[in-house]
C-alpha cells in the first residue's frame, strides 16, 4: 500500500496529461497508424477494399504525371515561399527595429494579412486581384507592362499562390522582431568601435544570433507550406493544367471526390516522409549554424 | 543597458565610450566650444543619419502601402457598381451604391445567410477556444511541473506532432469520425470534441516555454502552506500564465473561424454551414457574378477577426513572440 | 412536336380516368378533364394521382428531404413543401438543400455513414456510383400504389432502373444538350444565329474582324468539347459513344478527328482557347465578365439550364435566343435529375405521397415549375402547359433537343475517371487546348487522342 501512495504521490503530475494521452491515442496516433495501412490497400470508401498489402499507390506517387506533378509542385512551393518569407519578414523586422515613430502602427500594417489571410475571404479577393481584368495586371497595363495571365499561364499560377502567402509575412516578422530587440547593443557598439561596418555588423553578429529563431521560423513555415490547401482550393481549384495541384490538394481530390483512400494515404505519407526528412536536416544542420546563447561557443 | 546606438548621436556632449559607426574618433568632451572638424564631422553624421532615416521610412511606407492595399481595395469595391470594379485601380468609388452590401444580406432560400452563417462559425468557435485553452493549460502544467514516469518519451512524442501534418491524418479522421457518428453533426462535434483533448500542440508547447519562465518559488511556498496540485495549478499557475493563456485563446479563435477543410468535411447541412463555407457558397449558387456583392459577403465575414484583432494586438504580438524567442 | 401533343393527350387521359376513381375505363372527354387539371385541385381529395382514399391513410411523421439548385429552384420547391405540408398536417417535411459545387461531395458523405435523407433529389449517375448493390435507393415500385408511375414513358422509367430492375428513382426530366445565341452580339456583326455547321465557322472570322479579338461566336469548356466530340462521332457513326452493352463504339483515329475539329474551331476563331477562358478566372460561365458582356455570343448547354444564363445577363437577357442542334451533330439524351427515396427509410408511404405531390399533383406540379427542365411527368407537363407557365426557352430547346433524335446515353460517360476536375476530360482537352502538358512538354493531337480513348476504355471496364 505504502509503495502504491509513493508511486501515486510522485506521478501525480501524470493526471494532467491524460486528456492529451487520450487526444493523442484516439485522434493522432491511431489514425496516424491507420492512414499507414490504408496506403497499403486499395481501400476506396464506396467500392471497399479487393487488394490486401501492395505498394501500387506508392509507385503510382512516383509514376503517374499527374501524382508526380503535384510532389514538385508542392516543392516548388515551398521552396519558393519560405525563403521570400523569411527574407522578406527579417529584412522588415530589421527596419523597424529602429526607434521609430509609429513603429506600432507599421506593425499592425504588416501583421494585419496574416491575421487574414487564411481565410476564404482573402482567397476570394485575390481571385479578383490576379485575373485578367484585375487589379495587378491594370496596375502593370499602367506602366506599360504587359503582365503574365496569372490564372490561365501555368508558369505563373503558382508564384500568384505563393504570393498570397508571402504576403502574410507579418507573423513571421513578429518573431523576428522580438528576437532582434534581444540582441544587446553592446556587441553593436563594440564592434563599430572596431570599425565594422553596418552590414558587416548584420552579418556578423545580428544573423548568427537570431539563427535560432531564423530556424523556428524556417521549420515551421516549411510544415506549413507543405500542407497549403486553402489557396489552391478556393483560387485555382489546382490551377492551369495541374500547375497549382499541391499535394494537400491531391489528396483531397482523391480522397473526398474518389473515395480513394489507399491513394490518397499513400500521397499524404510521401508527403510527410519527405517533410519530415527536411525537419530532420534542418535539425541535424543547427549544430553548423545555429548559434544558441547557452552554447560553450 | 546602453542606449540605442543609432539614435542619440545628435550631440557630441556625451561620454566618450558612446559611439557612432564609421571612423569618427570622438574627443573628449568640451564643455563649450567645438573645432572645426567636429562640427563638419557631426553635420556629416547627421546628415548620413537623416538619409538612413528616410530611408527605413520610406522603405517601410512603400512595402507597408502595398502590403495594405488589397485590403483598402476590397472595402472600396465592396462600395462600387459592378462595372466599375476594374475600371480603376482607385479604391474610392466614383459612384458609391450599397448593392453590394444589400445583395450580401440575400438569404439562400431563407435558410441561411451571413448573418447565421456567423453565428454557426461562433457556435462551434467558442467552445473550440475555451475548451483548447483549458486543455492545453492543463497539459501544459503537467509537462512542464511534474517529473512522472515516461515523461520523457510523452513529451518527445508530444513535440514530434508539431511536425506532423494534418493531411496525413484527414482521411483516417474521417472515417474515425463516420464510426462515431459525428460526420453532418448538428453539433459540429468532429470539429469541437477533438479540442478538448490538447490536440493543438503549437499551444502546448507555447504555454511551456512560458511556464519555464515562471519561478517556482510561488508554488513551492503553496505547497508548504498546504495546498495540493490542483489549487496550486488553479490559483498561482492561471494567474501567472495569464497572458500566453489570452494569446493562445486568440490565436486559437482566428484559426478556428478560418477553417475551411475542417466544416467543408464535417458539415454537410447548408443550414449549418459557418461563414467560410458560406462565403465560398455565395460565389457558386448565384447567376451571375457580382464581384461587389462576393467582396462584400468576404468583408462581413472577417469583420469580427478584424475588430478582435484590433482590440488585442499587443496579446496577438507578445504571444507570437513567446512562442519563437525562448526566454 | 407530334411526341409532345400524344403525350399531353395520353395524360389528359389517364387523369381522367384517375380522376373517376377507378383507372380502368379510358373515358376520352379531354374538355372536362382538363378543365379540371388546370382549377384548383385542392378541395378534390381524388386529384391525387392514386387512390381516393390512399391519400388520407399515412402516418403523422418527419421525413427529410434535400434537393440541389440555383436560388429559383430552391424557392420553387420550398414553396410546393409548404403546399404539400398544409395539404397533409402531421407531415413535417425537414429541407436541406444547396448549390450543386461540392453538393456531390456531402451526399456521398451521407451516403457513406448510411444516414441520407428519407427523400433526395439524385443525379442520374448516382445508381452506378452509389447504388451499385441496389441497396442504397428504394424501389419505387413498391410505393408505386402512392407515386403514380404511370405518367411515364415506360421507357423513361427503365433508364432508371438498378442492378436488381427495381426503379432507384424517378426521373424527373429529360434533357439534352443544344447551343443558345446572343442574338444581340450576331446582330451587331451583321450576322443570323448559326443553324449548321458552316454558318458558324464562317462566323468566326466575321466576329474577329468585325468585333475584335475577344468577340467569340461560342464558348465551350472542357467538359462542353466532350460532348461536342461525341457529338460530332456519333452523328459519324449513328451509334451512341458508349453503347448500352458498355462499349465504345469509336477508334482512336476518330477521336483524333473529334479533336481536330475541336481544334478548327479555335483556328477559325469560333471559340476561344482554354487558356483564354481560363484567364478570367469564372468558375462557370454564367458568371463570366465577357459572357454577361455579349463577347462570349454562344453557349452550348442543356435544355434545362437556361433559366441562370438569361439572368446572369440581366437586362440583356431577351438576347438569349436557342439554338438547333446542327445537322452535322447526333445529339443524345439523358435522365437530368431523378428523386429517390432512401431504402432505410421508416416512412417510405409518406415520401411516396410528398414526390406523388411534387410530381404528378397539379398542384404541386405548378408550384415546382419548371425548374428541374421540362417534367416527364405527365399530368405535370399538362399542367403547366395549360397555365402557359413553362419556360419558353427551355421549352424551345427541349423540342430542339427532341427533334435531333437523340440517342441512348449511357451513364459511364460521367464516370469519375473521364468527368473531373483532373479526370480525362479536362485534362486532354485542356492540355490539348495549352498545346502542352502539365510538365511542359508538347501535346500533340495524337498524345490527346490516346489519351482520350484510353480513359474511355478505363471508363468502361470499371
Amino acid at each position: 500500500m505504502n509503495k502504491l501512495k509513493k508511486f501515486g504521490k510522485k506521478n501525480i503530475g501524470f493526471i494532467f496529461i491524460i486528456p492529451w494521452l487520450i487526444g493523442f491515442l484516439v485522434f493522432k496516433l491511431y489514425p496516424f497508424m491507420s492512414s499507414l495501412y490504408y496506403s497499403f490497400t486499395d481501400y476506396n470508401l464506396f467500392a471497399g477494399m479487393t487488394e490486401g498489402f501492395t505498394l501500387q499507390n506508392y509507385k503510382d506517387v512516383f509514376t503517374v504525371p499527374v501524382e508526380l506533378t503535384a510532389l514538385k509542385t508542392t516543392f516548388k512551393y515551398a521552396f519558393m515561399t519560405v525563403p521570400m518569407k523569411l527574407v522578406f519578414a527579417l529584412f522588415i523586422a530589421y527596419i523597424l527595429n529602429f526607434k521609430l515613430k509609429g513603429v506600432n502602427l507599421f506593425r499592425t500594417i504588416y501583421y494585419v494579412p496574416s491575421i487574414l489571410g487564411g481565410s476564404v475571404a482573402i482567397a476570394v479577393l485575390w481571385k479578383a486581384l490576379f485575373n485578367d481584368n484585375g487589379l495587378i495586371r491594370s496596375g502593370f497595363a499602367l506602366i506599360g507592362i504587359d503582365a503574365p495571365h496569372f490564372m490561365s499561364d501555368p508558369k505563373w499560377a503558382l508564384l500568384m499562390i505563393s504570393i498570397l502567402r508571402v504576403w502574410q509575412f507579418g507573423s513571421a516578422m513578429v518573431v523576428f522582431l522580438a528576437a532582434l530587440k534581444g540582441v544587446s547593443q553592446d556587441l553593436y557598439e563594440a564592434a563599430a568601435i572596431d570599425g565594422a561596418s553596418k552590414t558587416r555588423q548584420f552579418f556578423s553578429i545580428t544573423l548568427p544570433l537570431i539563427t535560432p529563431v531564423v530556424f523556428y521560423n524556417l521549420v515551421t513555415q516549411l510544415v506549413q507550406a507543405f500542407q497549403e490547401f486553402n489557396g489552391p482550393y478556393i483560387i485555382t481549384r489546382g490551377g492551369p493544367l495541374g500547375s497549382t495541384t499541391l499535394m494537400s490538394l491531391l489528396v483531397y481530390n482523391n480522397a473526398f471526390t474518389g473515395y480513394d483512400m489507399g491513394k490518397a494515404s499513400a500521397q499524404a505519407w510521401v508527403l510527410f516522409v519527405i517533410l519530415m526528412i527536411f525537419t530532420m536536416i534542418s535539425f541535424w544542420s543547427q549544430k553548423h549554424w545555429v548559434y544558441y546563447a547557452d552554447d560553450e561557443n | 543597458m546602453s542606449n540605442n546606438i543609432d539614435n542619440n548621436q545628435n550631440n557630441v556632449d556625451i561620454t566618450p565610450e558612446v559611439n557612432t559607426g564609421a571612423s569618427e574618433k570622438v574627443a573628449m568632451a568640451k564643455p563649450s566650444g567645438q573645432s572645426d572638424t567636429l562640427k563638419k564631422a557631426n553635420k556629416n553624421l547627421k546628415r548620413r543619419r537623416a538619409i538612413s532615416t528616410f530611408m527605413r521610412y520610406f522603405v517601410l511606407i512603400v512595402v507597408g502601402c502595398i502590403m495594405i492595399y488589397p485590403l483598402v481595395w476590397m472595402v472600396g469595391a465592396c462600395f462600387k457598381q459592378n462595372s466599375e470594379i476594374f475600371s480603376s485601380m482607385n479604391p474610392i468609388p466614383i459612384k458609391a451604391t450599397l448593392d453590394g452590401f444589400k445583395n450580401a444580406m440575400k438569404s439562400y432560400g431563407g435558410n441561411i445567410n451571413i448573418w447565421k452563417a456567423m453565428l454557426n462559425t461562433y457556435s462551434y468557435v467558442i467552445p473550440m477556444v475555451i475548451l483548447t485553452v483549458v486543455s492545453s493549460v492543463v497539459t501544459a502544467y503537467g509537462f512542464a511541473r511534474f517529473k512522472f514516469i515516461g515523461h520523457n518519451v510523452l513529451f518527445a512524442l508530444m513535440m514530434a506532432m508539431l511536425f506532423l501534418p494534418q493531411v496525413v491524418l484527414n482521411v483516417p479522421q474521417y472515417m474515425l469520425f463516420n464510426e462515431f457518428g459525428w460526420i453532418g453533426s448538428d453539433f459540429y462535434l468532429a470539429l469541437i470534441v477533438p479540442t478538448a483533448f490538447a490536440t493543438e500542440t503549437y499551444f502546448i508547447f507555447m504555454l511551456i516555454q512560458f511556464l519555464r519562465n515562471v519561478p517556482k518559488e510561488l508554488e513551492e511556498s503553496a505547497k508548504i502552506d498546504g495546498c495540493n496540485v490542483f489549487q496550486i495549478l488553479i490559483k498561482i499557475i492561471v494567474p501567472m500564465i495569464m497572458p500566453a493563456v489570452v494569446s493562445c485563446a486568440l490565436f486559437k479563435f482566428m484559426w478556428s473561424s478560418n477553417d475551411f477543410l475542417g466544416p467543408l468535411l464535417y458539415v454537410n447541412t447548408p443550414a449549418k454551414y459557418p461563414a467560410t463555407i458560406f462565403v465560398k457558397l455565395s460565389m457558386d449558387s448565384d447567376a451571375g457574378f457580382d464581384w461587389n456583392r462576393v467582396l462584400a459577403t468576404s468583408l462581413i465575414s472577417i469583420m469580427p477577426n478584424i475588430l478582435v484583432f484590433f482590440a488585442a494586438q499587443n496579446q496577438f504580438i507578445d504571444g507570437i513572440s513567446a512562442g519563437g524567442v525562448k526566454g | 412536336m407530334k411526341k409532345r401533343f400524344l403525350s399531353a393527350f395520353l395524360a389528359t387521359a389517364m387523369l381522367a380516368t384517375t380522376l373517376t376513381g377507378c383507372g380502368e375505363s379510358e373515358d376520352k372527354t379531354t374538355e372536362a378533364t382538363t378543365e379540371k387539371a388546370t382549377t384548383e385541385a385542392a378541395t378534390d381529395a381524388g386529384s391525387d394521382a392514386g387512390s381516393d382514399d390512399g391519400a388520407a391513410d399515412y402516418e403523422e411523421c418527419t421525413i427529410k428531404f434535400d434537393w440541389w439548385g440555383g436560388d429559383s429552384r430552391h424557392e420553387a420547391t420550398q414553396a410546393a413543401v409548404d403546399a404539400f405540408e398544409a395539404k397533409y398536417p402531421g407531415i413535417t417535411v425537414e429541407i436541406n438543400f444547396g448549390a450543386w459545387s461540392d453538393w456531390e461531395t456531402a451526399k456521398a458523405n451521407e451516403y457513406l455513414s448510411g444516414n441520407n435523407p428519407d427523400v433526395q433529389q439524385t443525379n442520374f449517375d448516382w445508381i452506378g456510383k452509389y447504388d451499385a448493390d441496389g441497396t442504397t435507393y428504394l424501389d419505387l415500385n413498391t410505393v408505386s400504389d402512392v407515386l403514380d408511375l404511370s405518367q411515364y414513358d415506360q421507357a423513361v422509367l427503365d433508364k432508371c432502373v438498378d442492378v436488381n430492375g427495381g426503379l432507384a428513382g424517378i426521373p424527373v426530366s429529360v434533357t439534352g444538350r443544344t447551343f443558345y445565341w446572343n442574338e444581340a452580339t450576331f446582330e451587331k456583326a451583321g450576322l443570323s444565329t448559326p443553324t449548321n455547321l458552316d454558318e458558324l465557322m464562317a462566323a468566326g472570322p466575321v466576329f474577329k474582324e468585325k468585333l475584335g479579338d475577344n468577340y467569340y461566336p461560342l464558348v465551350i469548356g472542357e467538359y462542353d468539347r466532350a460532348i461536342l466530340v461525341a457529338f460530332y462521332l456519333q452523328a459519324k457513326t449513328g451509334q451512341p459513344i458508349i453503347n448500352e452493352k458498355n462499349e465504345v463504339t469509336v477508334t482512336e483515329a476518330d477521336f483524333k478527328e473529334g479533336l481536330e475539329f475541336i481544334k478548327s474551331l479555335e483556328d477559325a476563331h469560333v471559340i476561344p482557347t482554354v487558356p483564354y477562358i481560363d484567364g478570367e478566372g469564372a468558375d462557370s460561365m454564367d458568371k463570366s465578365q465577357r459572357f454577361i458582356n455579349g463577347e462570349y455570343a454562344g453557349i452550348f448547354e442543356w435544355d434545362s439550364s437556361p433559366a441562370k444564363y438569361v439572368s446572369a445577363l440581366g437586362d440583356n437577357g431577351d438576347d438569349l435566343v436557342v439554338g438547333n442542334v446542327f445537322p452535322e451533330l447526333q445529339s443524345y439524351s439523358k435522365v437530368s435529375l431523378m428523386f429517390s427515396i432512401s431504402a432505410d427509410t421508416e416512412h417510405p408511404r409518406e415520401c411516396a405521397m410528398l414526390l406523388n405531390y411534387l410530381l404528378n399533383d397539379p398542384e404541386g406540379a405548378a408550384i415546382m415549375a419548371n425548374e428541374r427542365g421540362i417534367p416527364e411527368s405527365a399530368s405535370a407537363y399538362a399542367t403547366l402547359e395549360a397555365a402557359g407557365t413553362i419556360n419558353p426557352l427551355s421549352a424551345q430547346a427541349h423540342t430542339e433537343v427532341i427533334n435531333s433524335d437523340p440517342l441512348y446515353w449511357n451513364p459511364l460517360f460521367d464516370s469519375k475517371v473521364l468527368k473531373g476536375d483532373t479526370s480525362v476530360y479536362t485534362t486532354v482537352f485542356e492540355q490539348y487546348s495549352y498545346g502542352m502538358d502539365a510538365s511542359g512538354s508538347a501535346y500533340d493531337v495524337d498524345k490527346a487522342a490516346a489519351d482520350l480513348y484510353k480513359g474511355y476504355q478505363d471508363a468502361v471496364a470499371q
